[in-house]
């Protein structure tokens, strides 16, 4: 962790436990699933810090991470907040272009 | 090492698999998006049926067929419903539909029937949609009789550990297990809990908590569900290679062994295993690479390079082929003896996704 910079307020409170002793409550992956917390390795870099172990071609996860809302942050979440983001893109591997622009929606 | 299998145990196996097989052939089962429920005759290397799954969009997540390969239930209308399908006319012979009102319930996963087709249990995460808030509810199974129909509504419900991504049936089918942190064993019929395999709290001097992501129902041919996980030891030196441990996690569904090994440092990422039902220590993993692990012997005995990313596996009634699928549109076939690729399935369409590979026999 002495290299990686955290970026967003989850990303700070795990440095906050790390730094203030409480990393023991923070617990990763262990088979959660779905709009959650989930912080596996896997979109950006993978478990050896490089991209070689990412899956190949990324069109093959795509849907394995939108589709059960895995990378909510990454990946438009089709379970329940873009429903259509991919309703005419049926296989990513050729459909991309038909993938719509998400945006996000303003707090209110 | 695993434990030596009984002389019952085989007895059993052996009877099921002669009964099964004289005429049967094997068909995998798998779904693609956006609605299509796909019945492949594996040896033929090609898709004996379509079937469009009503309201099923985006895709279609856990399959599950019934004991007698006549109607194959599938997770689908982001996973708030669950469908059967008569996997001969394509009719929709089953539906339940979970949300309703200010519910909305999910289905992440977690499915199976009961040896005797009887019911489905599937695991069940509900969500209150209140004016102001979300209202997280406790997660729970649903267990459903199969010949209800459409609009099935459960016959009972019982709770079950939050996190749990996989619902498998004891072959007698008195234990539903709730895997997930840890595996929970319940009665299948009360609900009560009776027992617990660690993973999470196996309390291992000089180890980490083991990690484990699978969500791949993938354990019938061998009646084992297998799964890897990765480890750290804490006794040996941060930079030493040896100190990052993977293991393969076994579930016999038949006489409740659970064994959790190591048998090399992690190397590559493996997403999900099956067991070989004929040479029962034999192992195979995918992801980009597919591997072939030992685990009497606990060790690695061969690995190749994919030709892309696969998320599931599973294999023949003889022990013979493996199926890789799962991910994009292909099915790729390989030699269990030497992962040597002898065949490739493509199905026109949409992406299988995250939807199971399952093989029946029929």
């Amino acid at each position: 962790m002495r290299r990686l910079k955290s970026i967003n307020p989850k990303a700070e409170k795990l440095s906050d436990a790390l730094r203030d002793g409480g990393a023991e409550e923070i617990y990763t992956m262990q088979t959660v699933a779905g709009c959650s917390s989930t912080l596996d390795p896997g979109w950006e870099v993978d478990p050896f810090g490089g991209v070689a172990a990412l899956c190949q071609p990324m069109e093959a996860d795509l849907y394995g991470c939108s589709d059960p809302c895995w990378w909510p942050a990454q990946v438009a979440d089709t379970l329940n907040t873009y429903p259509d983001w991919n309703a005419d893109a049926n296989a990513a591997q050729s459909d991309w272009r038909e993938l719509q622009a998400v945006y996000p929606k303003p707090k209110t | 090492m695993r434990g030596p299998i009984t002389l019952l145990a085989i007895a059993f196996a052996g009877g099921l698999m002669a009964s099964a097989a004289a005429p049967a052939a094997d068909y995998i089962l798998t779904g693609q998006k956006p609605d299509q429920l796909v019945l492949i005759d594996a040896k033929a290397r090609s898709v004996a049926a379509k079937h469009t799954i009503p309201d099923a969009a985006p895709g279609v997540l856990t399959v599950t067929p019934s004991p007698d390969g006549k109607v194959g239930y599938a997770i689908v209308n982001r996973w708030e419903s669950v469908s059967g399908i008569d996997l001969d006319s394509g009719e929709q012979v089953f539906r339940a539909d979970f949300s309703g009102g200010d519910k909305r319930v999910k289905a992440m996963f977690g499915m199976d029937v009961s040896p005797d087709g009887s019911e489905l249990f599937v695991f069940l995460s509900p969500v209150s949609l209140k004016a102001g808030e979300y209202e997280v509810g406790d997660t729970y199974v649903a267990v459903y009789d199969t010949s209800a129909g459409v609009g099935a509504e459960p016959v009972r419900t019982f709770p079950a550990p939050r996190r749990t991504a996989i619902l498998a049936v004891s072959n007698d089918g008195s234990k539903l297990y709730a895997i997930g942190w840890d595996v929970v064993v319940l009665d299948a019929q009360s609900g009560e809990q009776i027992g617990v395999h660690p993973i999470r709290n196996w309390g291992r001097q000089n180890f980490t908590e083991p990690d484990v992501l699978d969500v791949w129902p993938q354990w019938s041919q061998a009646d084992v569900f297998s799964t890897p996980y990765f480890t750290i030891r804490t006794d040996k030196a941060e930079d030493d290679p040896a100190a990052y441990a993977m293991g393969m996690l076994t579930l016999d569904l038949q006489t409740d062994e659970f064994v959790m090994e190591e048998y090399e440092n992690f190397e590559v990422i493996i997403f999900s295993t099956v067991v070989n039902p004929v040479r029962r220590n034999e192992v195979y993993g995918v992801y980009t690479q597919l591997s072939k692990i030992d685990i009497e012997k606990d060790e690695l005995v061969e690995r190749i390079d994919l030709p892309h990313t696969y998320y599931a596996v599973n294999v023949s009634s003889d022990g013979s082929e493996l199926y890789a699928g799962g991910t994009m549109n292909d099915i790729a076939v390989f030699d269990t003896e030497t992962l040597e690729q002898i065949g490739s399935i493509e199905l026109d369409g949409g992406n299988m996704a995250l939807s199971s590979i399952r093989v029946l026999q029929r």
